[in-house]
């Protein structure tokens, strides 16, 4: 019956070293009270040479930051930096002028906003797929939303520029202000600039980071055992409630973890939102406005900071600050789930379909 | 009780007839007709595989849940009322016919909360529900233990007693019959002495369905059983007589061990 | 009980829906409601996705001729080619690089790391994945530009690109070996298997396929990238004559033409034949992953049950 063995693990064992292994896996060795990961060989040399291979990443990463920390000499740090004045004139450099505050404030606004639609909308589109659709169509939208995981951000972007822009400006906008203006930010004026603005970048960056949220809550949500939902069935829930009671009761580390990471990614998307955030360095005020954010600012900016080392520095540490702050989302998120398939990664998306051979 | 008020005229917990079940091209049970005392402890036996657990899953439309299934034939719910009409709601079957599983399955919330659950779901009034989780815990043999507990994760506790919160939470929506697939499969000899000694009370006041491999526990906890073999149903009658005197040789070579 | 004993006579002579009332009825009209609001959804995300490659269509393909991909960007005119080229050079550094440190690093991780370094090697390449592309190009602006001497380069483009990649490759081929069932290793290694005949005869084929899932994978995110590029590769509209030159690449068309004013439309003409081209790029790795996972699928079937 397809059902007795139902619970077979969707994940690999999480601690695979905790199996014991057969005594002849050890071969005539004598017993070493260490072992490595899986292959219960006794830490030898070869474990040893090979653990800093397996730190590669962690060396990249730290040569990164190495190299961060050191082209910034943490110059400017000081409480001008983190005020929200900023104005860089090459000519009359004044450090007391190159605050970071407008651009973490625009990094966050769309960000910020750009997960709660995406959670929104990949929650619905993960709860379809693991608990309503049959499996025909649920490969199809998987297939979709893993398409839309591969496009560039230069083709958002472009798309956003060109199409969507004077779109915005000419009828979203004026909808969104005639039938949402009791809501803050819904009511002030136009963009100074075009129609580009912080809508948008929230629009096209919502619709960057469905594809991950969305294939990291479906693994999550489909790994709370079957067992539990059988239980809240047999208990006269109905499909909702399991799926409310149970599935994101159970599934809520992963799924907390699933909008961290989804909001790492909308922190750290640089090229789409240059492209449509206008780059005006203000402090915003409606959602029309045009804005910018750390990463789009850097991005653009680098141009004319071949010319101005002191611009270059700055941009360094604001580069610091953002690689810091995205970080600690990342740890964060990773702390909070067990299962070694959460990666930021949306391999995640490719592996738990294939999780569907269990299914 | 309130599961006495209104009559059942006819004895009858669950009239099975004609029931089988397919998945896709496969048969797993095949024409199942038998008749579930009421407020009787029948057991289902026969080796792994024989469809046992299909059979009590059949039972409250717990076959649903599993993609592929098709089910044919009639279950009436006190000999009445056919449970897979279309005009039934599942949800309802399931509230009156509720199910034990083999693994504990506590959800990882409190005590309080797991047997609360069901009652939750209608809403029901915080005083009402705690009344009910605590005569649902008395019922299911476990309040003595956990009475000091009710906030502690379920998980923290001992397998025995999650299955008994399990129970408790299966009993706490008012089933009139419970049913159980291999409820003691995973726990030890004093756990499942305890769980046994639970059902015994219960089923003065509803009816249980136990699934169990384990021959002596049918013999035990059991006052019916029916036997099934490659998905039919083989033999059912009073769990001594089965025992002591088996119409079928397939029976015979089962409960004297010879196979299984 | 009294408590329970309310409503519960009449309720419980029968199970139809037409007999439910109040907050049951409530929970399951709910229950019907969901399933229709659901799809709202998917229009909500599958349409941004049509409306996008429509237009981006419409705007490439009437233009789009065989010259398209074969010629050189002059001025206004020309096609994609040197951009191609770049790109394709930058990738498969990028690929090299990537795959050479990610499947090792992953190797050892999975089966040669002692538990601590795993986790600890696990946890920095998920960071890794999560630095913003951003911050890599500043990395490697600094490092192999300025530091080197280099200025731009194609070679520090594809390096920049490779450190994109890694964290991609890296944990695939963890997870990949790690998912190989314990069975078949404690098979192997019954059977008297040394380790490493295990892992190249048994684990590595039963991983494979996920593994060239994940550089596939890789491949589509790198290039589609912009900003680890810009700012190593640089700029050239020749085509690449050697690694130490800077070049010219698909997603830096897109960056440097899409907001030059309607008089050049020829060039925002070309940033969107760009865009078209990587779609169809990425579309075909779509394709090429779903293929290998439906292989892999098929083949180990069984393994799994």
């Amino acid at each position: 019956m397809s059902y007795e063995n139902q619970v077979a693990p969707l994940m690999p064992d999480p601690e695979p070293d905790s199996e014991p292994l057969p005594a002849e896996a050890a071969g005539n060795r004598p017993a070493a009270p260490a072992k490595s990961a899986r292959l219960g060989i006794p830490r030898s040399w070869w474990a040893w040479i090979g653990s800093p291979v397996a730190l590669l990443p962690f060396l990249v990463l730290a040569l990164i930051t190495g190299v961060l920390l050191n082209a910034s000499a943490l110059r400017n740090f000081g409480w001008s930096f983190w005020s929200f004045n900023y104005n860089f004139l090459p000519q009359t450099p004044d450090q007391s002028s190159w605050g970071i505050g407008v651009f973490v404030l625009g990094t966050a606004l769309t960000a910020g906003l750009a997960i709660v639609f995406a959670t929104l909308l990949s929650l619905a589109l993960a709860i379809s797929v693991v608990v309503y659709l049959p499996s025909g169509p649920s490969r199809v939208l998987n297939m979709l939303t893993n398409l839309l995981a591969g496009i560039p951000s230069v083709v958002y972007g472009i798309w956003g520029f060109v199409i969507l822009a004077p779109y915005f400006g000419i009828t979203v906008e004026p909808t969104l202000r005639a039938f949402l203006f009791w809501l803050p930010g819904f009511g002030g004026p136009a963009s100074e600039i075009g129609s580009w603005g912080i809508l948008l970048a929230v629009f096209l960056l919502t619709i960057m980071i469905i594809p991950l949220t969305t294939a990291l809550m479906r693994s999550a949500l489909q790994s709370v055992p079957r067992d539990l939902v059988d239980s809240a069935v047999a208990l006269g829930a109905t499909r909702w409630e399991v799926t409310r009671r149970v599935r994101f009761r159970v599934a809520r580390r992963g799924l907390s973890s699933a909008i961290l990471l989804g909001l790492g990614r909308a922190l750290g998307e640089s090229v789409a939102v240059a492209m449509v955030i206008g780059g005006v360095t203000s402090i915003p005020v409606s959602l029309y406005s045009a804005s910018t954010s750390l990463p789009s600012f850097i991005f653009f900016q680098l141009d004319s900071a071949f010319t101005y080392p002191d611009l270059l520095v700055l941009l360094v540490e604001f580069a610091l600050v953002l690689l810091i702050i995205t970080m600690v989302v990342n740890i964060v998120a990773q702390r909070l789930t067990q299962t070694e398939l959460a990666t930021a990664t949306t391999v995640g998306t490719l592996l738990s379909e294939e999780g569907e051979l269990e299914r | 009780m309130s599961a006495e008020s209104v009559p059942n005229p006819n004895g009858v917990a669950l009239r099975v007839r004609h029931l089988s079940v397919r998945a896709r091209d496969r048969a797993i049970l095949t024409d199942i007709s038998i008749d579930i005392p009421d407020k009787e402890v029948t057991a289902v036996i026969g080796p792994s595989g024989c469809g046992k657990t299909t059979f009590i899953r059949s039972l409250n439309r717990m076959t649903e849940t599993t993609h592929g299934l098709t089910v044919q034939g009639s279950v009436l719910y006190r000999g009445q009322e056919e449970i897979y009409s279309p005009s039934v709601a599942p949800v309802l079957v399931r509230q009156r016919i509720g199910m034990v599983f083999q693994r504990p399955t506590v959800f990882p919330i409190s005590v309080y909360e797991n047997v609360a659950f069901g009652l939750r779901l209608e809403h029901q009034p915080e005083d009402r529900i705690e009344q009910e989780v605590e005569y649902s815990l008395v019922r299911a043999g476990v309040w003595e233990e956990v009475k000091k507990d009710l906030d502690r994760p379920a998980l923290s506790l001992s397998g025995g007693q999650q299955q008994r919160i399990c129970i408790a939470r299966a009993l706490a929506v008012r089933p009139r019959i419970l049913l159980m697939d291999e409820p003691t499969a995973s726990l030890d000899p004093v756990s499942t002495q305890r769980v046994e000694a639970t059902l015994e009370e219960l089923s003065r006041e509803i009816s249980i369905v136990m699934v169990t491999h384990s021959i002596a526990q049918a013999a035990r906890a059991s006052t019916r059983t029916a036997y099934f073999y490659q998905g039919r149903l083989i033999e059912e009658g009073p769990t001594e007589e089965l025992f002591e005197r088996p119409k079928q040789e397939l029976t015979e070579e089962y409960v004297t061990g010879r196979f299984g | 009980m009294t408590a329970g004993a309310e409503g519960r006579g009449e309720q419980a002579t029968t199970l139809t829906y037409a007999s439910v009332s109040g907050r049951t009825r409530r929970r399951l009209v709910f229950d019907r409601l969901i399933p229709w609001l659901l799809p709202l959804a998917f229009v909500a995300v599958l349409f941004p996705l049509f409306d996008m490659i429509f237009w981006v269509a419409q705007k490439a393909v009437p233009t789009f001729t065989l010259a398209t991909l074969t010629e050189t960007q002059v001025g206004f005119g020309g096609g994609l080619y040197s951009m191609i080229l770049g790109t394709l050079i930058l990738i498969a550094i990028g690929t090299a690089i990537a795959t050479g440190i990610g499947i090792a690093a992953g190797f050892y991780t999975a089966e040669y790391a002692p538990p601590a370094v795993a986790s600890f090697g696990r946890l920095a390449g998920n960071i890794l994945a999560g630095v913003p592309a951003i911050v890599l190009g500043y990395f490697g602006y600094y490092l192999l530009v300025l530091y080197t001497n280099w200025g731009f380069t194609t070679l520090a483009g594809g390096i920049v690109l490779g450190i994109f990649m890694v964290p991609y490759v890296y944990r695939t081929t963890d997870v990949a070996l790690t998912g190989v069932p314990p069975t078949q290793r404690e098979a192997a290694l019954a059977m008297g298997a040394r380790p490493r005949q295990y892992l190249l005869r048994i684990a590595f084929p039963i991983a494979l396929p996920t593994i060239l899932t994940g550089i596939f994978f890789a491949m589509a995110l790198g290039l589609g990238e912009a900003a680890p590029i810009v700012y190593t590769a640089g700029w050239s509209s020749t085509p690449i004559t050697g690694l130490m030159q800077p070049t010219s690449f698909l997603t830096g068309a897109i960056w440097l033409f899409y907001d030059l004013p309607p008089s050049e439309g020829t060039l925002l003409t070309l940033a969107f034949q760009a865009a078209f081209l990587l779609i169809l790029i990425v579309l075909a790795l779509n394709v090429i992953v779903q293929l290998l996972s439906d292989r892999y699928r098929r083949r180990l079937q069984g393994l799994f049950e």
